[in-house]
C-alpha cells in the first residue's frame, strides 16, 4: 500500500469523504515522514500534538457530515508567517524565542478551511536568500540530491513536498521565493498577484513585493490552496477586493487559441542548455494542443536584478528597524547606552546576509544616495512593469519562460559571492517587480535527474489563464509520477 | 564605490555594529553589489514616473473601532468569508514576548544614571 503521505491533498479530501482513512491517520504518516526524513531539515518546529487534535477534530467534523476545502489535509507553514502560540522565528536568532499572540490571515483561512498544520517550515533568514543556507536552523537539503540546494527562500515548503511529507505548504515570495525552490524541487509553486493575498501576520521583508502564495505537487491542489488564501482582508489595506474567481474551473479549459508570449530575453547566454531545451519543449507540446507561440520582447529584463536589490534592501532597512531588543526579540545583555543596546542586539540578532541587505538598503536611501539610486530604481521598475503591460495588451495572453538560469546548485557553492547568488532570481524577479501572479511548475529533469522548472506569467489578476496552461500541460506530461529516491 | 569609513558610517546608521574583522568583508560585498548595480545609470529614466508600488489603491481607510478584549476564536468552519476581524489582544499577550517585562510593562536598561 502507498504511504498515505504520498497522496495528493485532492486524493486525500476523496479518500476522508469516503471513510476510507481518517484524518489521524493521514496526519500519522505525514508526521511519521516528517520525522523519518528529519535529516532534510525541511522543519523549523514540528506541533505533533496540536495537528492530532485537529486531526481528530476534523474527523469528528467529517463524521458529522461537514465539508470544507481542506479539512482533515495535513499542511506545513513556512516560519515567516505568524501561528498564534507557535514560535515563529523567521530563521532568525533575532526572534528564535518569538511566540506570536495572533494568526496571520492566511492561518486563519487554513484553519476555516478545515487544514491541519504539522508546524513550521524552514527557511533563509527573513525570507532573503536563494538556497535557504540563510538560517539558524541550518540548511535544507533537496530531496532529489541531498547534497545541493533546494532554492529559497521557502526551502523548507518546497522540500517538505516534494519529499512526500505533506501535500501543500505556504511559502512566501519576494523574489521568486516560492517559484525557485518550486523548480529547484520539481514541484508546483504559485506566487498570486500582488494584492491577492492577504500579507497581515506575514513578517515584512519589502513589503511593496512579498506575497504569500502555496505549493503542492499537483495543479489541482495548487488551485486549491490558491482558493483558500486569496481575498480581501481588512487588515491589509493593500489586499484587494477584486472578486476571486474559481480557479478549479479553469483547470479544464485548455489551452486552444491561447497566445503564449516566448521572451527572447529570457533565452540568452547563461541559460543552462539543457533548462533552454525542456522548456522548448514544454511549449512545443502546449502548441500541439492548440495554443500558438508569439515572440516577444521585455527589453528592460537585463536591470530587474539590479533593481531589486536597491528596492528590496530599501524597504528591508525600513521594515527589520522594529527589531530593536526592547519589545520582542533579541536583547544584547550588559550595561550599555541605548544605542548600543539597539547596534548589539541587532548585530548579535541578524544574520549576515540580512546585514549585508540592511547596509545596501540604508546606504541607497541615505541623503546624497537616495535619488541616483533608489528614485532610479523606482523608475526603472516602471519601465520593467512597462514591458509586461505591452506585451499583454498586444501580443499574448500569458507569458512562458524557464524559472531559473540553471539546475539547483551545491550547497556551499554561491555562499561567498552574494552577486552570483542573485542572479539565480533573474527570470523571477521581473514578476514581483510588476507585481504580477507567476508559476513554476515541472518540465522535465537533466541528464543527471534535476527537476526542471517552467515559468507561467499572467496579467495582473489573471490567476485563471496560469491555472488552465499549467493544467493542460500537465496533463499532457507524466513529469509527477518521478519520486525523488529517499 | 564606498570606503570602508563610509561603511562604518552607514552601519552607525543603520544601528548594526560590525565586528572590525568583517569591515573589509562587508566593504567588498557591499562594492560588489553597488558595481554590479552600476548598470541602471545607462537605463534612460527621464519621462518615467517612480514607481512605489504597484496596488491601485490608495487611503483605504476605515472607522476606529476598538474592539472588547477576546480569546482565539474556535475553529471556524464552512464559510471563506467567515474571517473574524483581528480580536483586540490582553496587552500581557503582547508583553510576554518582550526580553524583560513585568505583567503589562516592558523593563527596559537604565540608561540615565
Amino acid at each position: 500500500m502507498t504511504d498515505l503521505a504520498e497522496l495528493s491533498a485532492n486524493e486525500m479530501r476523496q479518500g476522508l469523504d469516503a471513510r476510507d482513512f481518517s484524518s489521524v491517520e493521514l496526519t500519522n504518516a505525514c508526521l511519521n515522514r516528517a520525522e523519518k526524513l528529519a535529516g532534510l531539515n525541511c522543519f523549523t518546529t514540528l506541533t505533533k500534538t496540536e495537528a492530532l487534535k485537529d486531526a481528530a477534530d476534523a474527523d469528528l467534523l467529517i463524521q458529522a457530515g461537514k465539508s470544507a476545502p481542506l479539512l482533515g489535509v495535513p499542511v506545513a507553514i513556512k516560519d515567516i508567517i505568524c501561528t498564534a502560540g507557535t514560535k515563529t522565528t523567521a530563521g532568525s536568532k533575532i526572534l528564535a524565542n518569538f511566540i506570536p499572540p495572533y494568526d496571520a490571515t492566511v492561518v486563519k483561512k487554513l484553519r476555516v478551511a478545515g487544514a491541519v498544520s504539522l508546524g513550521k517550515l524552514n527557511l533563509d533568514e527573513f525570507a532573503m536568500g536563494s538556497s535557504n543556507e540563510n538560517s539558524i536552523f541550518g540548511p535544507v537539503k533537496n530531496p532529489w540530491d541531498q547534497s545541493l540546494v533546494p532554492g529559497g527562500s521557502s526551502g523548507g515548503s518546497a522540500a517538505a513536498v516534494a519529499a512526500r511529507i505533506c501535500p501543500i505548504t505556504l511559502g512566501t515570495d519576494t523574489g521568486g521565493s516560492i517559484r525557485q525552490p518550486a523548480a529547484f524541487c520539481g514541484i508546483t509553486g504559485l506566487k498570486p498577484t500582488y494584492g491577492r493575498v492577504s500579507r497581515f501576520g506575514v513578517i515584512a521583508y519589502a513589503s511593496s513585493l512579498d506575497q504569500v502564495g502555496g505549493f503542492s505537487r499537483t495543479v489541482t491542489d495548487c488551485a486549491h490552496i490558491t482558493q483558500v488564501l486569496c481575498g480581501k482582508d481588512p487588515n491589509d489595506a493593500t489586499s484587494s477586493d477584486k472578486p476571486v474567481p474559481n480557479f478549479t474551473a479553469a483547470l479544464a479549459k485548455g489551452v486552444k487559441g491561447l497566445r503564449i508570449g516566448v521572451p527572447r530575453e529570457y533565452f540568452v547566454a547563461g541559460l543552462s542548455p539543457e533548462i533552454e531545451k525542456a522548456v522548448r519543449e514544454a511549449l512545443t507540446t502546449l502548441e500541439k494542443q492548440g495554443a500558438t507561440l508569439v515572440d516577444i520582447s521585455l527589453p528592460h529584463t537585463d536591470i530587474a536584478v539590479s533593481v531589486y536589490y536597491i528596492i528590496a534592501p530599501a524597504e528591508a532597512s525600513s521594515n527589520l528597524a522594529r527589531y530593536d531588543g526592547i519589545r520582542f526579540g533579541h536583547r544584547a545583555e550588559g550595561k550599555m547606552d541605548l544605542t548600543d543596546l539597539y547596534s548589539r542586539s541587532r548585530s548579535e540578532g541578524f544574520g549576515k546576509e540580512v546585514q549585508r541587505r540592511i547596509l545596501v538598503g540604508t546606504y541607497v536611501l541615505s541623503s546624497g544616495y537616495f535619488d541616483a539610486y533608489y528614485v532610479k530604481a523606482q523608475k526603472a521598475r516602471a519601465l520593467i512593469t512597462k514591458d509586461f503591460t505591452d506585451a499583454f495588451r498586444t501580443s499574448c495572453d500569458v507569458i512562458i519562460g524557464p524559472t531559473t538560469p540553471t539546475p539547483p546548485f551545491k550547497i556551499g557553492e554561491k555562499v561567498s559571492d552574494p552577486v552570483q547568488m542573485y542572479l539565480n532570481d533573474i527570470f523571477t524577479i521581473p514578476v514581483n517587480l510588476a507585481g504580477l501572479p507567476g508559476m513554476s511548475l515541472p518540465c522535465g529533469f537533466t541528464s543527471s535527474g534535476l527537476p526542471i522548472g517552467m515559468q507561467i506569467i499572467g496579467k495582473h489578476w489573471d490567476e485563471e489563464t496560469i491555472f488552465q496552461v499549467a493544467a493542460a500541460y500537465e496533463g499532457a506530461t507524466d513529469w509527477l509520477s518521478r519520486k525523488p529516491s529517499l | 564605490m564606498v570606503s570602508e569609513d563610509e561603511v562604518k558610517k552607514i552601519a552607525r546608521l543603520a544601528r548594526l555594529e560590525i565586528e572590525p574583522e568583517f569591515i573589509p568583508v562587508a566593504t567588498g560585498h557591499m562594492n560588489s553589489i553597488l558595481g554590479y548595480v552600476e548598470r541602471l545609470k545607462d537605463v534612460d529614466t527621464t519621462q518615467v514616473e517612480a514607481m512605489s508600488h504597484v496596488s491601485d489603491t490608495t487611503n483605504v481607510l476605515r472607522k476606529d473601532v476598538a474592539l472588547p478584549p477576546g480569546s482565539t476564536k474556535p475553529l471556524e468552519m464552512l464559510s471563506l468569508d467567515s474571517i473574524p476581524q483581528q480580536d483586540m489582544l490582553p496587552t500581557e499577550a503582547l508583553t510576554k514576548n518582550a526580553p524583560d517585562s513585568s505583567g503589562s510593562y516592558i523593563r527596559v536598561p537604565l540608561i540615565v544614571e
